[in-house]
């Protein structure tokens, strides 16, 4: 394997509340390599996005700790003005809500053209709008040349998670990243924005780091996925082997709570309880209290697992005392033949 | 809405009572006489009719005259007029200028020394009458120039004397201004800084901000950009609906000031109980009132293209 692009090691974020320090990530490393599309998912609160947003300065009044070293430098470490001049460039980002995130009194092609000649201070106005038609033609936004100056109130939110799309890869990064392109927008769009997704992956070979919590996407872009439990990283590995084989209790259960198509189904299996206050994380793992496996055992509750390989085929984090006895055990979704992308 | 305004106006002025009531009883005036201006103004008649009277002098004849004399009503207003717009717009733009200044600095650094020093001044703005910061700032005023002898800023009236031509006049005109157009700007002023930073916190954090952030724009740019502007349009509509405020003020400003302006011409009026400068001074303040609010419908489409009429 390449080295990798962005290596994130023992990740901390904090926030300070009135109730107390919120321990929203709680030491997390991943890396990320050339090309690929790693998926990181967990439910709401579990530090998905703010373990990446975070080491982009990205998020206001968090207290970092950490390494995040991307292309030999380490972005926790970085002036603000340095940090400035990665974001939009080298590193480029899409957002959750293309209806909030497109400011509403700007032309959506200034907008655009805005990121090109931040980073370009020797193109003129000119070939800056002449990139952004560009840009809108290739993610795909028909007429480019009329839109280019309308405003996002003139635009669905399918075009405007395009517009987002053609402003992240405006300045060709070599990292992506999309937190939860697809979230606010509904089902039949999702696709065509998925299949945008791939069209600007294939042009800029940038690596991506896809935030959801949409099994599905994952199945469908990513290679490979990390699992997110209360702010620590419960799961590693490649896309098939932890749909095929999940060793940890939480991703058992993630998956299982899916509606499936084939099969008689008629009630969701939720995971039982409540995700942890992060403020008071449960002794031990943090998933014990809702864990299918621990069943009271002492060692959940009074120690910490540490993210270790499993069996001996391709590289399987997991971070559970008892990942083996998952073994065997089937979970219903298939994630299909490996798409060509 | 002009016309409804003044169908208003007339019906409220008219239906206040009786103009003439207090000259039939003055000792030397005979009956007759209250009766021959009865009928000269045609004070007999049915409120309708006195109506259509009213808005033909208005609209041919400048407003008519007062009650008691041939003087028209018109001349004397105008002077009084552009001497209160200098006064009001002068106090609404700095309002603004230093409202939207304040408001803006406190939201970026919330929380900071000056963000608390600039609430706790809005909230003393907001919360003194008018007319008692006037006759404060007279008293102080007026005794520096007792006791030193320098008059820093002139405490009455609109001019000295004598004021010269030209940019002399002018000069001795905002030297006289001052202390008025600080007394009226500084509840708006209050106002604006307060609404401003409200609303650029508000879009501070919003999406689209964080979006200007990602792009790798500087800080500056991020703030001037995408924060302000957005920050600004709701000022509009505040501003818009100040005007009003603005102009009541006036007329409490200009009394205790002693300025020719609206104000002190229509406490006159109301003070010899004359309805017809009481009526054309109601009428000419809806009108500057709906042109203010006009401006502002305008300047609202360039802020926000959403309210553009295409």
């Amino acid at each position: 394997m390449p080295d990798p692009i962005l290596s994130v090691r023992d990740l901390k974020v904090d926030f300070r509340t009135e109730d107390g320090v919120v321990h929203a990530v709680a030491g997390v490393s991943y890396d990320l390599y050339p090309g690929e599309v790693l998926g990181i998912i967990g439910e709401s609160g579990s530090g998905k996005s703010v373990s990446v947003m975070s080491v982009l300065g990205l998020i206001p009044n968090a207290i970092v700790s950490g390494q995040a070293v991307f292309k030999g430098r380490d972005l926790l470490a970085m002036s603000s003005n340095d940090l400035r001049k990665l974001r939009g460039g080298e590193a480029a980002m899409i957002f959750q809500d293309p209806m909030t995130s497109l400011n509403p009194v700007l032309k959506i092609g200034d907008q655009i053209s805005e990121a090109v000649l931040t980073h370009n201070p020797d193109v003129s106005d000119d070939e800056a709008r002449a990139r952004t038609i560009a840009l809108l033609e290739l993610v795909g936004v028909p007429f480019a040349e009329r839109r280019y100056d309308q405003y996002p109130h003139e635009f669905s939110g399918g075009m405007r998670q395009r517009a987002m799309i053609a402003m992240a890869i405006a300045n060709s990064p070599s990292v992506l990243i999309a937190d939860e392109p697809t979230t606010a927008l509904d089902v039949t769009i999702q696709a065509q924005i998925v299949e945008v997704m791939k069209t600007a992956q294939r042009e800029t070979h940038a690596a991506t780091i896809l935030i959801t919590h949409d099994l599905g996407l994952i199945a469908e872009l990513a290679d490979r996925v990390v699992v997110m439990y209360a702010g620590s990283a419960v799961e590693v590995g490649d896309v098939y082997t932890i749909f095929d084989s999940p060793r940890h209790p939480y991703t058992v259960g993630l998956m299982n709570s899916l509606a499936r198509l084939e099969g008689d189904q008629e009630w969701l299996q939720p995971i039982p309880g409540q995700p942890p206050s992060l403020i008071n994380l449960p002794p031990g793992c943090p998933f014990h209290p809702r864990c299918t496996l621990s069943q009271g055992r002492a060692r959940c509750r009074t120690e910490m697992p540490p993210l270790r390989q499993v069996g001996e085929g391709p590289p399987h984090l997991s971070a559970c005392h008892f990942a083996e006895e998952l073994a065997g055990e089937t979970p219903y979704v298939n994630v299909g033949a490996p798409s060509s992308s | 809405m002009l016309v409804a305004a003044s169908f208003f106006v007339f019906t409220f002025v008219t239906v206040s009572g009786d103009p003439l009531a207090a000259l039939t009883i003055t000792p030397n005036v005979s009956p007759e006489t209250v009766n021959r201006i009865r009928e000269e103004k045609h004070l007999d008649e049915p409120v309708f009719i006195r109506y259509g009277y009213w808005v033909k002098d208005a609209l041919t004849n400048q407003f008519g005259t007062k009650l008691l004399s041939n003087e028209p009503i018109l001349p004397d207003l105008w002077r009084v007029m552009k001497n209160t717009l200098q006064l009001v717009i002068a106090a609404e733009i700095i309002a603004l200028l230093l409202g939207v200044a304040i408001g803006v600095y406190s939201a970026l650094r919330q929380y900071s020394p000056f963000d608390h020093a600039a609430t706790s001044f809005s909230f003393l703005g907001l919360a003194m009458p008018l007319f008692w910061i006037a006759l404060m700032l007279q008293v102080v005023f007026a005794n520096v120039y007792q006791k030193t002898g320098h008059s820093i800023f002139p405490t009455a009236s609109l001019n000295s004397v004598d004021p010269g031509e030209g940019l002399s006049f002018w000069i001795d005109r905002v030297h006289h201004l001052v202390l008025p157009i600080f007394v009226l700007m500084i509840v708006n002023m209050a106002g604006y800084s307060r609404y401003m930073r409200a609303s650029m916190l508000e879009v501070v954090n919003s999406d689209y901000v964080r979006t200007a952030r990602a792009k790798g724009l500087p800080e500056r740019v991020v703030t001037m950009r995408h924060a302000f502007r957005n920050a600004l349009i709701p000022i509009v509509t505040l501003s818009a609906l100040s005007w009003g405020a603005l102009l009541g003020g006036a007329v409490v400003t200009e009394t205790v000031f002693s300025l020719d302006g609206m104000g002190l011409y229509f406490v006159n009026a109301l003070l010899t109980n004359d309805p017809y400068p009481v009526m054309a001074w109601l009428m000419i303040t809806a009108t500057m009132i709906i042109v203010f609010n006009l401006i502002a419908d305008i300047l609202y489409g360039v802020l926000d293209p959403r309210v553009r009429y295409d």
